[in-house]
């Protein structure tokens, strides 16, 4: 194999970087929001996927290839796209160029947004040990807890609408940057499929955190004492 | 008596290292001026209303009429060719800045050297002749020669990349002029055999990957040339050619 040049490499990295963005992650956080919008239907239904997913085999290694490794990467590569421009809406406030700005600002929220997220979830999960099907039920506990303040109702409602538009301006992005999406026309049309797309997701997370803070319900484990 | 008057305000800077500061000048209205008339009627008695005698203020200008690109600054925020911008159809008092992208020489004059060393890396031209005679070139489709007419249009003004949140002072980025040239020379039917050089010359460090499709540039380019066509355009072309030097090299 060739040897390939600095300047080979940083397009590759952005290449990947903006693949990354739609999958895994884009990918993940849809079902993500999806499976978590069960809850609307019942805690048991809800109770039943999360005991899916934590009896899932390698569970380890899909979590850490599939979403914490790229995630790590487009965040990291996401702060280097960051500092690399220099935001001008207030001489140049067209649309687009505010897309263009929300864009890196939505990523900067979602950042934090994830560390508190995994922080209030995955951590404690990790630390007290609760696999396979006692994951549910401590996991539910969290989340009626985190949903009876406002404090934390309005934290999950800024982090998932910066999630959405990031990741349905990200979806746009996407088929511009890969040349999928070229004449003014295409894109105009693409940016009304990708706002659809961002509003549903939108509205299941909402939906979410709405039955979460007015049903908090407790379960036991599905299997086990 | 009172007589109907310019009032402008322009930021100056006597040297390319010196620090720039505002002048306030008024001169006696006319007709139809625009604003490269107002800076000759300045330059005849360059005086601010307290101090006589300032230097003149020095510009850039050539055609003036919009289609050399010299005399781009910043006129009342924006940034546009001030032959064209017309005293009677903008805000009073005139503040003129020179572009924030590009080295100040003097004044409201700039150094656009950077978009021709773009234009240079990424081969903006056709090559007709080698070391042998290529004979004549393949025919065009007009609708080639019409798509190629709107984009050779560029005047290299600067507008598309002072509006880009993209390309600062201080990054290599090429900007959205360059990507459009690639197109234009890429439609050739001659310069397309050489199309491939021209892509790898924005595959890399500040091309055509690091555009963050603000589109601003689209929207400030004053001989509405469609830059975020050519963009997506040249991405297709440089994501295509990634995949063919990936799996088929
Ligand atoms: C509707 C609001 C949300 C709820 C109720 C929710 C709930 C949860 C729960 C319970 C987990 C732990 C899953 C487990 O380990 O079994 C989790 C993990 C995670 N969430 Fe959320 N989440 C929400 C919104 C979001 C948003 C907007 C994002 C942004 C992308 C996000 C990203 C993540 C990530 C990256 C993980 C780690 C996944 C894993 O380790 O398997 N979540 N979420
Ligand atoms: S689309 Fe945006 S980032 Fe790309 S060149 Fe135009 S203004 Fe700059
Ligand atoms: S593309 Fe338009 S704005 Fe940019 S340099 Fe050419 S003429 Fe000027
Ligand atoms: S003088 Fe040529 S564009 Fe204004």
């Amino acid at each position: 194999m060739a040897k390939i040049t600095q300047d080979q490499a940083h397009f590759l990295l952005l290449k990947i970087n903006s693949l990354m963005g739609l999958i895994p992650i884009g990918v993940f956080l849809a079902f993500h929001l999806g499976i978590n919008a069960l809850r609307t239907v019942g805690p048991l239904q809800y109770q039943l996927s999360i005991d899916l997913i934590n009896n899932l085999p390698f569970l380890f290694g899909i979590e850490i290839a599939f979403i914490y490794a790229p995630l790590l990467f487009h965040s990291m590569m996401g702060f280097y796209i960051y500092f690399s421009g220099k935001r001008n809406v207030g001489h140049y406030g067209y649309p687009r160029n505010w897309r263009y700005t929300l864009q890196r600002i939505t990523g900067l929220i979602v950042f934090a947004f994830l560390i508190y997220h995994l922080g209030t979830t995955v951590a404690p999960k990790i630390f007290y040990g609760k696999h396979q099907f006692l994951a549910a039920p401590f996991l539910m506990d969290i989340m009626n807890a985190e949903f009876q303040t406002w404090s934390g109702r309005i934290i999950y409602l800024i982090g998932i609408s910066s999630a959405t538009f990031h990741f349905a301006n990200g979806l746009w992005g996407f088929c511009v940057s890969w040349g999928i999406i070229i004449g003014q026309n295409a894109q105009r049309n693409a940016s009304i499929v990708f706002a659809m797309v961002g509003l549903v997701l939108t509205f299941l997370g909402f939906a979410t955190v709405l039955e979460f803070s007015l049903n908090p319900i407790p379960v036991t484990p599905t299997v086990g004492e | 008596m009172s007589q109907k008057t310019i009032k402008l305000k322009i930021k100056r800077q006597d040297n390319p290292r010196s620090k720039p500061y505002w002048q306030e000048f008024e001169i006696p209205y006319q007709p139809l001026s625009n604003v490269i008339s107002c800076l000759q009627d300045i330059q005849k008695s360059p005086a601010t209303a307290n101090e006589l005698g300032v230097n003149p203020v020095i510009w850039d200008c050539s055609c003036l009429e919009e289609v050399c690109g010299s005399c781009t600054m910043i006129i009342n925020g924006r940034v546009r060719q001030a032959c064209t911008a017309l005293v009677d159809q903008i805000e009073s008092p005139i503040v003129l800045e020179p572009m924030s992208k590009f080295p100040v020489v003097r004044d409201l004059m700039v150094d656009r050297n950077r978009m021709f060393r773009a234009l240079k890396k990424v081969k903006a031209w056709v090559d007709i002749d080698g070391s042998q005679d290529l004979g004549e070139g393949p025919i065009m489709a007009d609708s080639v020669r019409a798509t190629r007419y709107t984009l050779s249009e560029c005047m290299t003004c600067g507008c598309c990349l002072e509006a880009c949140p993209q390309y600062t002072k201080d990054n290599s980025f090429l900007g959205a002029a360059a990507f459009s040239q690639v197109r234009l020379f890429n439609l050739h039917p001659t310069g397309a055999m050489h199309a491939d050089e021209r892509l790898e010359e924005v595959m890399g460090k500040g091309g055509i990957a690091d555009c963050g499709n603000a589109q601003a540039c689209v929207e400030a380019c004053p001989k509405n040339i469609p830059l975020t066509d050519s963009i997506a355009d040249i991405s297709r072309q440089t994501s295509l050619k990634l995949l063919k030097d990936l799996l088929l090299k």
